[in-house]
């Protein structure tokens, strides 16, 4: 039997402090937090709301040996920072979990239920201000259809014991993505209604691809129309590290203008988009960050399909593995011609 | 006090549409449930239940706007300069290119940038009215304080307010912390209390007093500029149709009392006591991504940088955007150095700003309660959280008293 707290106190002897979390979040979520004694990890808890990719921090402690939970999603930003010498793999212990069951979106929980009614996510079982609810129906979307049960790189394993995560459900819907959109008004064109067909229960993948590119682009012009520029995306991403020499704010050369309209919103998310190109491990830090809910990604996730369908690959799932998009071999193997 | 009927809401904003820009709350579509202020449109829909998730700061500080535009050209004295300070050189100076001059006989054109029209920002909450009046303060539209910014006091004089009162508030709200907690009428013109079936109406400002006497924003009476055939300002053509505001006799609703944080008295010498206690804000910031959320989102936060935009290299806009302090950049120095280097400086300069500094310099704490910091924050730091810490480290060993 071990516990998340035993396991924590057992590494604090190998590293300078742990990243963990804690229940200090509003009605009792969880709260990133890190311990550096064995008294502080007495506070440790791990459950469905432990969503944070604490790998994030990383690259700003690497004056430190640093423990972390990583759940498999988060496990892959950990190996892609070891893959790109961001972080030193002997300085970072990992404490994988593994055998979670999808974790739990608690915006939908207080969107549905007031912000901050309690809430007891465990990993089988969820309860909301005392009553047991179908923990399926709050999953997380990233988590329907996880391939990343497995941590890629550990040094200790959780076994967190939840229901297995496959079958929960078949692919992310429009209705589930973008709820009570009417999505048809959304794109300020009808032809986009008839592009994505009444039935808002279709798969959204279904939906872009019936979409025309001027309707794509309709769609993408008015989601981005709200970007206030403030950047949360990039900071609460663990690959945007570039940080303080970040291309979005440099005035000499002044690569990309700093308006709101949505043409210059939306060059700098396709810049974002493309410097992530290989890189971008789908934790979805960037769309749980952004204060105006834009969809972002959607279009990461089409990018890494496209990353994965041409060479076969997926960002942090092998610390070795040789990035393709940072290669040119013309007769190597890291390119597969289809 | 008068009564408006809940379904004549539409009709209310219709009418004031007909001459300024309404802008309310709604749900973006697509946005997994974000609310925020939008430009209302006939028929668009409303969501008065839910709080927006970015305050409305934006109605007199846009994300960015245009400061003025500018354009180089040969020959002519064509320098337009819509700030009023000399363009030319003093007498007795000889009339030399300034050091940077891109070429002899070329002169610089200043385009003003369009003014500010009318705007009535509807549901707003009292939190987001008292924070007009904050930052009132320091832009200047508050009599004899500040600096005179006439962007933002133009945009300002062109606002009108009408705040929705709050029965209700969730968990992260602490408005009562402060003195007049959800009664706050400051930076209101008007106020709607809900009732059974509708809201009370009660006119805080001339410009709420018209709204009601007609339905119109009290602006328009004396806009020289209006378009013919807007209607006759004086018998209020515009504003025909059946009367909106009614007598009442019902009475006002209770307003909700928020969560509080306490020992927020003597907050300035508090916070100076531990100012130099960087372990403390180290602590505080831990889980910290200084995304910026909390900055962005707040009614109050008012930091902006400027900078210019070209079109080519000949012609182009100053524009000044929303920045934050909780930026590395923020701060950053030509020669490298950065007086706040890191995320402890950083925070450290946000709360004193808002609870110490400010206050010092424009009598107004620089935060009105809203929550939406702790609502939005994405690893779940709670700004009550420090400023409870703060008072308690202040008062820890040593007192800190001699400071």
């Amino acid at each position: 039997m071990s516990d998340i707290v035993s396991i924590i106190q057992r590494v604090l002897g190998e590293v300078d402090l742990v990243l963990g979390w804690t229940a200090t979040g509003a009605g009792g979520v969880a709260a990133p937090d890190r311990f550096q004694t064995a008294a502080e990890a007495e506070r440790a808890v791990f459950n469905a709301t432990c969503v944070h990719n604490l790998a994030v921090h990383l690259p700003r402690l690497k004056d430190k040996t640093v423990g972390i939970v990583a759940k498999g999603c988060d496990s892959r930003s950990v190996a892609q920072l070891i893959q790109e010498r961001e972080i030193d793999r002997d300085r970072v212990k990992v404490i994988g979990v593994h055998g979670l069951g999808g974790m739990i979106d608690v915006r939908k929980i207080w969107r549905l239920h007031g912000y901050g009614v309690p809430v007891d996510a465990r990993i089988d079982s969820l309860f909301i201000d005392g009553r047991e609810v179908d923990r399926k129906e709050y999953l997380r979307q990233k988590c329907l259809g996880c391939r990343d049960t497995v941590p890629v790189v550990h040094d200790k394993l959780f076994e967190a014991q939840g229901p297995p995560i496959t079958g929960i459900a078949e692919a992310a819907t429009v209705e589930a993505i973008l709820p009570g959109t009417g999505l048809g008004a959304s794109l300020t064109a009808a032809e986009a209604m008839s592009a994505a067909g009444e039935d808002e229960s279709r798969p959204l993948s279904e939906l872009f691809a019936n979409m025309n590119p001027t309707e794509r682009r309709l769609f993408w012009r008015e989601q981005y129309s709200r970007c206030i520029r403030c950047y949360a995306c990039r900071e609460a991403c663990p690959m945007c590290f570039c940080r303080d020499v970040c291309i979005m704010q440099t005035t000499d050369p002044h690569w990309t203008g700093a308006g709101v309209d949505a043409g210059e919103a939306e060059m700098m998310q396709l810049i974002r988009v493309n410097h992530l190109a290989g890189r971008c491990t789908g934790c979805g830090e960037c769309e749980r960050a952004c204060p105006v809910g834009i969809p972002l990604m959607l279009l990461m996730n089409e990018q890494n399909q496209v990353i994965e369908d041409l060479f076969g690959y997926r960002a942090g799932t092998d610390p070795e593995a040789r990035p393709p998009l940072l290669t040119f071999d013309i007769k190597g193997d890291s390119r597969s011609e289809k | 006090m008068k009564f408006l009927a809940g379904e004549n809401i539409a009709e209310l904003l219709e009418r004031l549409s007909s001459r300024s820009e309404v802008w309310a709350p709604r749900e973006l579509r697509g946005s997994g449930g974000t609310v925020m202020f939008e430009r209302w449109r006939s028929g668009d829909p409303l969501d008065l239940e839910h709080f927006a998730s970015i305050s409305a700061k934006d109605m007199v500080l846009p994300r960015t706007e245009k400061l003025f535009g500018f354009s180089y050209a040969f020959g002519g004295a064509a320098v337009g300069n819509p700030f009023g300070t000399p363009a030319e050189p003093a007498a007795g100076t000889p009339a030399e290119p300034a050091a940077g001059a891109r070429t002899a006989g070329e002169s610089i054109r200043i385009t003003a940038a369009e003014p500010a029209g009318n705007v009535v920002l509807f549901g707003a909450r009292a939190c987001d009215a008292k924070a007009l009046d904050v930052l009132d303060a320091l832009f200047g539209q508050t009599e004899g304080k500040g600096y005179n910014d006439p962007q933002y006091r133009a945009r300002r004089a062109g606002l009108t307010v009408i705040t929705l009162a709050c029965l209700t508030s969730d968990p992260a709200c602490f408005c009562s912390s402060f003195e007049n907690g959800t009664a706050e009428k400051a930076g209101s013109d008007l106020i709607l209390y809900p009732v059974d079936g509708g809201f009370l109406a009660e006119a805080v400002t001339p410009k709420g007093e018209s709204i009601i006497e007609s339905g119109v924003n009290s602006r328009d009476k004396d806009d020289s500029a209006r378009e013919p055939g807007d209607g006759d300002p004086e018998t209020g053509e515009a504003a025909s149709g059946p009367t909106l505001f009614e007598e009442s006799g019902l009475e006002m609703p209770v307003l909700a009392v928020t969560a509080m944080v306490e020992g927020l008295e003597g907050l300035r010498q508090k916070l100076a006591a531990i100012f130099d206690d960087l372990e403390f804000w180290q602590a505080e910031t831990e889980k910290c991504i200084s995304c910026g959320y909390c900055t962005y989102a707040c009614p109050t936060c008012h930091c902006f940088n400027i900078h210019d935009e070209m079109r080519g290299d000949r012609e182009g806009e100053r524009l000044r955007s929303w920045d934050a302090c909780m930026f590395h950049l923020y701060t950053q120095e030509t020669s490298g150095h950065n007086p706040r280097p890191t995320l402890a400086h950083r925070y450290r300069n946000r709360i004193n700003h808002k609870f110490s500094y400010y206050p010092e310099n424009q009598g107004e704490i620089l935060c009105t309660g809203c929550g939406r910091c702790i609502r939005g924050c994405p690893v779940g730091l709670d700004i009550r959280d420090v400023l409870r810490q703060a008072v308690e480290a202040s008062a820890g060993p040593g007192e800190g008293g001699d400071r």
